[in-house]
């Protein structure tokens, strides 16, 4: 297995040669003219041509040279007028041939460089091709990128253009996540999403701790199986991988991630795809931080959004049905000073009385509702539920409002006792309010699990409103013949939620609507446990 | 007959009728009540009020239907709406059906005892 540290240089220095195919087309055209090679686009074919044509006239004057200088000690041209002097003869076949050879070097030097400028220029050409298509690759995913705000759609980007850029045949993207790596993408690999890598302890958490790209040749394994394979990410880059590049997701200095790339079937990366890939993991880092930023400050927007609606919301509904009470308790204190009859004075007490108890239902209903929306947590302790329902049931019995419980004599479980009173106090006072009695209570525990259902015997909740009557403000009869500001199972929904269960609502056997909430709690149930005192 | 002016009060809170009731009645005035429009029409018709103060939120039949009936009579008594129903809209929306004044909840009992006084000095009744 052989492991090289990406050369950055090698992509990088690419971009130098930017400048380098006009500098090279110019010098080209120089020696090829001074070579004398006439092509419009001189190739290393047309040189080679030229230096046959050279050779061939090199051989063309030797031979002519080497005929002169026979001719001349034989003395054949003794008699003619030009060469009458043999030593005149020679010197000129001698000058011919000094001349000759000068212009036949200078030509082969310019030859010679002109072929390595070509060659040159077929390098930079097939460097620069590679070049523009990886640029293009880049441009392409960094649009892509740019086009997409979802970090979901984001990473099948990414993964999609690493696999196409670099010809791989898998891929992963592995997402920082307190001490361990998580799998959030995966392209054409055995690994499964989000299995975890822990940091420094295989090749992909060694990458994000250490910071460098890594290049790993052979059937590898790039995340090091921990005691448990399946549980430490096996291994992202498959078992048939031939070669493995992966690169650490850096934004800002913030470590995010790894990307992973791998091929198959005796491809192998090498530094420049490497170099490259480090390239392609600067716009994926950004893209994304950006769709990390981008999601929460959707959420953010959308919370503002949700509080927004809430105020006007509540504005509307709570205007009505905050006003009548204390239009009634007004009116009873005005009453009061004008008639202090006895019996009249304590039925204004009794309007008084109802109508503040009404306000400050509302006002507790409004305060909870805004709590649950601020995510507050709850407070679980250990208690027994059933003895809080009875108690519960108790206290709506004495308000007017009776109810039949079932429940086990104890059932011990860790819930919020405040927000368990509150879900069974809206559910009773909801049956009251638009069901039909009697209202039953049923606490029913299972295993992991504890039920609380509230029936009773009313017309029902029709399967279309059955997800609606949990939204805040939803009001079965928004003209309000009975008093409310539709708060109250909403509440119910938020509390149960806030200790992980939840809630939902049918028609119960033999008809009547039956709410029923349903919490994750370990439960212990039995006798009452009675303690002796002696 | 008494000469004591009559007045039909209008709402759906059952608490609000009790108390107006014995403002009202401290004050000098006839009462009677009604939990709904329906209920309202039929009183007027049987009783025929001096004055009607009446809610718009209501079951059955709304305010806005009750002065709407109102509003085709040629004889009908001086109406006082008094609603939980803040916008301007509305308030424009029920003078525009008729109504002679417009409380919104909650209204000092002392004032309403002076817009009913208000509304009769413009006489009992229209034509």
């Amino acid at each position: 297995m052989q492991v090289g540290q990406a050369p950055m240089g090698d992509a990088r220095q690419a971009g130098s040669v930017d400048q380098l195919p006009g500098q090279i087309s110019q010098r080209i055209r120089r020696e090829a003219q001074v070579a004398g090679v006439r092509d419009h686009a001189p190739s290393i074919e047309a040189v080679e041509r030229r230096r046959m044509q050279l050779w061939l006239l090199t051989l063309v004057v030797v031979a002519l040279l080497g005929t002169a200088t026979i001719v001349a000690s034989l003395g054949v041209a003794e008699d003619t007028w030009i060469l009458g002097n043999p030593w005149v003869l020679r010197a000129a076949v001698a000058l011919l041939g000094v001349g000759f050879a000068v212009y036949a070097l200078e030509k082969e030097v310019h030859l010679h460089r002109l072929s390595r400028l070509l060659v040159d220029e077929r390098v930079l050409s097939a460097a620069m091709a590679k070049r523009i298509e990886v640029q293009e690759a880049l441009a392409a995913a960094g649009k892509a990128l740019n086009s997409v705000l979802e970090l979901d759609e984001v990473l099948d980007v990414i993964l999609a253009r690493a696999v196409q850029l670099f010809g791989a045949v898998s891929g992963s993207v592995m997402l920082l996540e307190d001490e361990h790596l998580r799998v959030v993408a995966v392209r054409g690999s055995p690994l499964g999403r989000d299995a975890t890598v822990p940091l420094g302890t295989s090749v992909a958490g060694r990458v994000a701790q250490t910071r460098q790209a890594v290049l790993l040749d052979g059937p590898v394994e790039v995340g090091v199986p921990g005691p448990e394979p399946e549980a430490s990410g096996g291994d992202p880059s498959g078992p048939a991988s031939s070669s493995t590049m992966c690169v650490p997701l850096v934004n800002r200095g913030r470590v995010l991630g790894v990307l992973v790339v791998s091929a198959a079937g005796g491809k192998r990366f090498d530094d420049y795809d490497l170099g490259v890939l480090e390239l392609f993991a600067e716009p994926v880092a950004a893209a994304i931080a950006k769709a990390g930023l981008y999601e929460a400050e959707r959420a953010h927007v959308a919370r503002l959004l949700e509080a927004d609606r809430f105020r006007s919301q509540l504005v509307a509904s709570v205007s009505h049905e905050l006003r009548t009470p204390i239009t009634s308790i007004r009116g009873a204190v005005a009453a009061a000073r004008r008639d202090r009859d006895p019996e009249r004075l304590a039925e204004l007490l009794g309007v008084i009385d109802r109508q503040a108890n009404r306000l400050q239902t509302m006002v507790e209903e409004i305060l909870d509702s805004a709590r649950i929306d601020q995510h507050s947590p709850t407070r679980p302790r250990h208690i027994d539920v059933a003895a809080l329902v009875r108690l519960v049931a108790l206290d709506a019995e004495v308000a007017g409002r009776p109810v039949r419980v079932h429940a086990p004599e104890r059932c011990e479980a860790a819930v919020d006792p405040e927000a368990m009173r509150r879900i069974l106090g809206n559910l009773i006072d909801n049956a009251h309010k638009y069901g039909t009695p009697p209202v039953e209570v049923t606490l029913t525990p299972t295993d992991g699990e504890l039920a609380l259902t509230v029936r009773d015997h009313g017309p029902g909740v029709p399967p279309h409103l059955r997800q609606r009557i949990f939204e805040r403000f939803y009001r079965e009869d928004p003209n309000g013949t009975r008093p409310g500001i539709g708060l109250g199972l909403a509440i119910v929904r938020g509390l149960a939620e806030a200790m992980g269960g939840r809630v939902w609502v049918d028609d119960a056997p033999g008809g009547g609507a039956r709410f029923g909430v349903v919490l994750n709690v370990p439960v212990t149930t039995g006798p009452r446990e009675v303690v002796h005192v002696h | 007959m008494s000469t004591r002016p009559r007045v039909l009060i209008v709402d759906d809170e059952p608490d609000v009728l009790l108390t107006l009731r014995m403002i009202l009645e401290a004050e000098g005035f006839d009462t009677a009540l009604a939990a709904d429009g329906e209920t309202a029409l039929r009183r007027i018709d049987d009783e025929q009020p001096d004055v009607v103060l009446l809610d718009l939120m209501m079951p059955v039949l709304d305010g806005w239907y009750v002065l709407a009936e109102l509003a085709g009579r040629t004889r009908r008594p001086r109406v006082v709406v008094c609603s939980a129903k803040t916008a301007t809209a509305d308030q424009q929306r029920a003078r525009d059906l008729g109504a002679d004044e417009y409380l919104t909840k909650p209204f000092d009992p002392d004032r309403l005892v002076t817009v009913i006084c208000g509304v009769l000095a413009r006489g009992r009744s229209r034509v």
